[in-house]
């Protein structure tokens, strides 16, 4: 019954990390660029839920569309301003701007909220369904069927959509999407900002589900790293499959190990799989590694 | 051809003027200046493998953290001396840079760059949760014995000697076949390799020697400021910092590290004891200029400094 109660926390769980590391899978993908401001991106999310909440009284889950619409302007007008500048620069100048971004951003949540953890708590938050043992709150569930809708929201828009599929052909080559008329200047920026959105929709989950704090985002870009490594770069059918991996195998290691290393189980897959099979489960040789 | 000695001369004299100024400076500057070799040390073993190299090892802290608690387990645990706590410290720095440098320097670019920060929070983990480092409660390293001003001086000049010794080993390696592969891995890995630079046995033999380094600055830490704790010595803080201050100096030159780890210290100093609370707020803003204007770092600036050089930065590599 603990197997069955684990692996249902786990696939739930699951769901949330899929979502969470969707924003930073299609940065990677297609701009060949590690958003490590990504967490801090998801802990605006969070607190545009919060600020809803307490403010307005408006259930986190409506809270969704908003905070995804002001992580997209938030991530479009940053990309346009101050990535675009260093887009072709090396690997590593583009990963410290990422963090010295990350320095800023939760230097701004620290003086906006300060460094109080804050829960978000709807009237139906304690409840549940209890079925032979096993229990399954109701919120755990509409996090993991929204978690679920988004993702299969972005993956239509990217394969169904003109924009969608100028994004992938953008991620697939560059040079060659660029010959067939895809605007590349237009179309990176409308990826970070769709990758911002996905994390600002995210936090709204993350606030529902976890308490909050500005310094937690570090621990949800390393999630977000874990997965798209697991499941493949770029690919969302990929981020399912490692967010749901990574979400069973963190619960169910807690049956051999304490909990207190749940999170260094995730990075000792990362390291097996990274070893083991570089591009992941789904993945296939992607313009950003031919290129790196 | 005759040439004026200036870079020598320079160097002397800023020999001559860092070991006569602990006699002569008020401890408070003391402190000021040790941490300053503390960061150009760190800086310049980060350089040895993201600058010449070109692996951004992102989780070098790591070694920095591993250093540390080497050395105050040594101490407490086993009495060891100061100086075979260094010892020790880089011992287990150089076995951990081979035993994990062999599989993950396997990866490149980002895989690379987050391995190794992977790499940084999982020892963190473990430090924090087995029982005899003390775990999250941290750990308190014997109370050296002497007189204030003694001690400072002593680690001033503990300091001081990392930092001769990653400079000799920067300089070193620039003169070797060691620092000819490594940039030629930097430009093309596969190219050096076929090429016949033993790749793989090089980035190993950086790498560890970057984490030597990293980790005797570790142990002198540990024991300056007598307590450390996982949080605070595994902490992405510093990487950056060790990053910031190679870029802003000039990554890949021997002392544009120092140059960096100087200048951010300085500034540190005179801003941000003005506005505390926006302090990380300022590290990410220098950050993100200096990505943006002075890519190459201060050194590529020794022609001089214009606008314009600025703005070509720029164009050179914008989408």
């Amino acid at each position: 019954m603990l197997i069955l109660q684990l692996t249902i926390n786990g696939i739930l769980v699951g769901g949330l990390y899929t979502c969470i590391a969707l924003g930073f899978s299609i940065m990677w993908g297609v701009m060949n660029l590690i958003n490590l401001a990504h967490g801090t991106f998801i802990m605006f999310g969070a607190y545009i839920a919060f600020l809803l909440f307490t403010i307005g009284g408006v259930d986190p889950f409506l809270a969704i569309p908003a905070a995804a619409a002001v992580m997209f302007a938030v991530g479009y007008l940053l990309q346009r301003g101050v990535i675009n500048l260093v887009i072709r620069a090396s690997v590593f100048l583009t990963l410290i701007l990422t963090f010295g971004f990350d320095m800023l951003l939760v230097n701004v949540l620290l003086v906006l909220f300060s460094a109080d953890t804050r829960s978000v708590t709807p009237a139906y938050s304690g409840v549940g369904i209890h079925y032979g043992g096993v229990v399954v709150p109701y919120v755990r569930i509409g996090v993991f069927v929204v978690a679920i809708t988004l993702t299969y929201l972005l993956h239509v828009f990217l394969t169904r959509t003109k924009l969608g599929n100028a994004i992938r052909a953008t991620s697939f080559d560059r040079e060659a999407a660029e010959m067939v008329g895809v605007d590349v200047a237009r179309i990176f920026p409308m990826t970070f900002g769709i990758g911002a959105a996905m994390a600002g929709a995210a936090g709204a989950l993350v606030a529902i589900t976890y308490s909050i704090s500005p310094v937690l985002g570090g621990a949800f870009t390393m999630k977000a790293f874990v997965v798209v490594v697991l499941g493949g770069l770029g690919s969302v059918p990929g981020a399912v499959l490692g967010g749901l991996t990574l979400g069973i195998v963190e619960h169910l290691s807690t049956l051999v190990v304490p909990p207190r290393y749940q999170e260094g189980i995730g990075f000792i897959v990362l390291l097996i799989v990274l070893l083991l099979r570089p591009s992941g489960f789904l993945g296939k040789p992607f313009y950003a590694e031919v290129k790196a | 051809m005759t040439r004026l000695p200036i870079p020598e001369v320079v160097v002397a004299v800023a020999g001559v003027g860092l070991l006569l100024a602990p006699f002569m400076l008020g401890n408070y500057w003391i402190r000021v200046l040790t941490t300053m070799f503390m960061f150009a040390a760190l800086a310049s073993a980060t350089n040895i493998m993201a600058g010449y190299t070109g692996y951004p090892a992102f989780g070098n802290v790591v070694f920095f953290g591993l250093g540390a608690y080497a050395t105050g387990l040594a101490m407490t645990k086993l009495r060891a001396p100061f100086w075979l706590g260094v010892v020790l410290a880089a011992v287990v720095c150089c076995l951990y840079a081979v035993v994990i440098g062999f599989p993950v320097l396997r990866l490149r670019g980002h895989y690379f760059a987050i391995a190794t920060l992977g790499m940084n929070e999982a020892t963190r983990a473990l430090v924090e949760n087995v029982a005899f480092t003390g775990g999250g409660m941290g750990l308190s390293l014997p109370v050296q014995r002497g007189e204030v001003d003694a001690l400072n001086r002593h680690f001033y000049f503990v300091m001081l000697g990392l930092v001769a010794a990653a400079v000799g080993a920067t300089y070193c390696v620039t003169r070797t076949r060691l620092g000819y592969g490594c940039l030629a891995i930097r430009f093309d890995e596969d190219a050096a390799g076929s090429c016949g630079v033993p790749t793989t046995r090089f980035k190993v033999l950086a790498w560890t020697l970057s984490a030597v380094l990293t980790g005797m600055a570790g142990a002198a830490y540990a024991n300056w400021v007598g307590y450390i704790e996982p949080r605070a010595v595994f902490d992405m803080n510093i990487a950056v910092k060790m990053f910031v201050m190679m870029l802003l100096g000039g990554a890949a030159t021997v002392f544009g590290p120092l140059l960096g780890a100087c200048l951010v210290e300085l500034v540190g100093l005179m801003a941000w004891s003005q506005i505390l609370n926006y302090h990380s707020a300022a590290l990410g803003v220098i950050v993100i200029a200096v990505v943006i204007f002075v890519p190459g770092g201060l050194m590529s600036l020794r022609r001089g400094l214009s606008i314009r050089l600025l703005l070509d930065n720029v164009r050179a590599s914008r989408l």
